[in-house]
């Protein structure tokens, strides 16, 4: 039985980065489609844009800076489910 | 890049800021009516030997514009001397490159005073450090209280969906808590940059 993948993103909805969290979400669905389990969404505040894949944190605009890379977040997400 | 007559002009008007904004207006116009000005402070503005021109950098995304243009909105409006001209931070950024934080960051709002003659009386950034400082303290606190709430260094994603949700209305209240001393310490502040405006 494969085994069940979620992804979690966080985002400062008070700061507007909705286009920038349903990018990486449209990427990640159209790269994994059904491998994921899941993609959460959830609003937060505080600049907040973190990305994690089974409880692990793999891009925080806090230590990382920024969005992060669209390809490096995707291999990050590929290291997780082949692991 | 310095600020002239020419430029300041091109700014929008507080009323015009608002009639663009394609969000927030609502929550920008109730911290507007909830901005309690002591007799003191307004007449301290009043009392400016000049008029002070106020360029403003701003984007109605930004929580802290949300927050505390409309302090700077009440006093040019009750005061009568506050000329303020507000910028769209992303569309001029040859000002915000000027006016970065920490000589870094593009934080917003940005409120910078001139006199008539466009001499620069002193600039604000973002929000006073004494409410950065208290919120983060209160934040804390409330880490503490609650330990379900685990780290407050730690990822929110982890946490259940509804101790995450209680956790955001305890944020909510916290600042909510904080509002009033946060607004009289923006007066303050600007207070002190506008007084240095000479007779």
């Amino acid at each position: 039985m494969t085994p069940a993948h979620k992804v979690k993103i966080t985002y400062c909805a008070e700061c507007g980065y909705e286009p920038q969290t349903l990018a990486l979400a449209k990427a990640l669905m159209l790269e994994f489609g059904a491998r994921l389990s899941c993609i959460e969404l959830i609003p937060w505040d505080g600049g907040t844009f973190e990305v994690s894949v089974d409880g692990q944190l793999i891009h925080s605009m806090k230590t990382n800076g920024g969005f992060g890379d669209s390809a490096a977040i995707k291999d990050a997400v590929r290291t997780r489910l082949t692991a | 890049m310095t600020i002239d007559r020419s430029r300041f002009d091109q700014g929008l008007t507080y009323d015009a800021f608002k009639a663009q904004m394609t969000r927030n207006r609502e929550r920008l116009e109730e911290n507007e009516k909830r901005v309690d000005l002591a007799k003191e402070n307004v007449a301290a503005f009043r009392a400016l030997p000049r008029p002070v021109k106020v360029v403003v950098l701003a984007e109605d995304w930004c929580g802290d514009v949300i927050a505390n243009l409309p302090v700077l909105g009440r006093l040019a409006q009750e005061s009568g001397k506050l000329d303020v001209r507000i910028f769209l931070r992303d569309q001029n950024d040859d000002i915000m490159q000027r006016y970065l934080n920490k000589g870094q960051f593009k934080s917003i709002p940005v409120f910078v005073f001139f006199d008539e003659d466009f001499r620069e009386l002193g600039h604000w950034i973002e929000r006073p450090a004494s409410v950065t400082e208290i919120r983060a303290k209160r934040r804390k606190e409330i880490f503490a209280a609650h330990p379900e709430f685990g780290s407050p260094d730690a990822p929110v994603d982890a946490l259940p969906e509804e101790v995450r949700v209680r956790l955001q209305s305890e944020l909510a209240k916290m600042r909510e808590d904080t509002t009033k001393f946060a607004n009289a310490e923006v007066v303050r502040e600007l207070r002190e940059i506008a007084t240095r405006v000479a007779a």
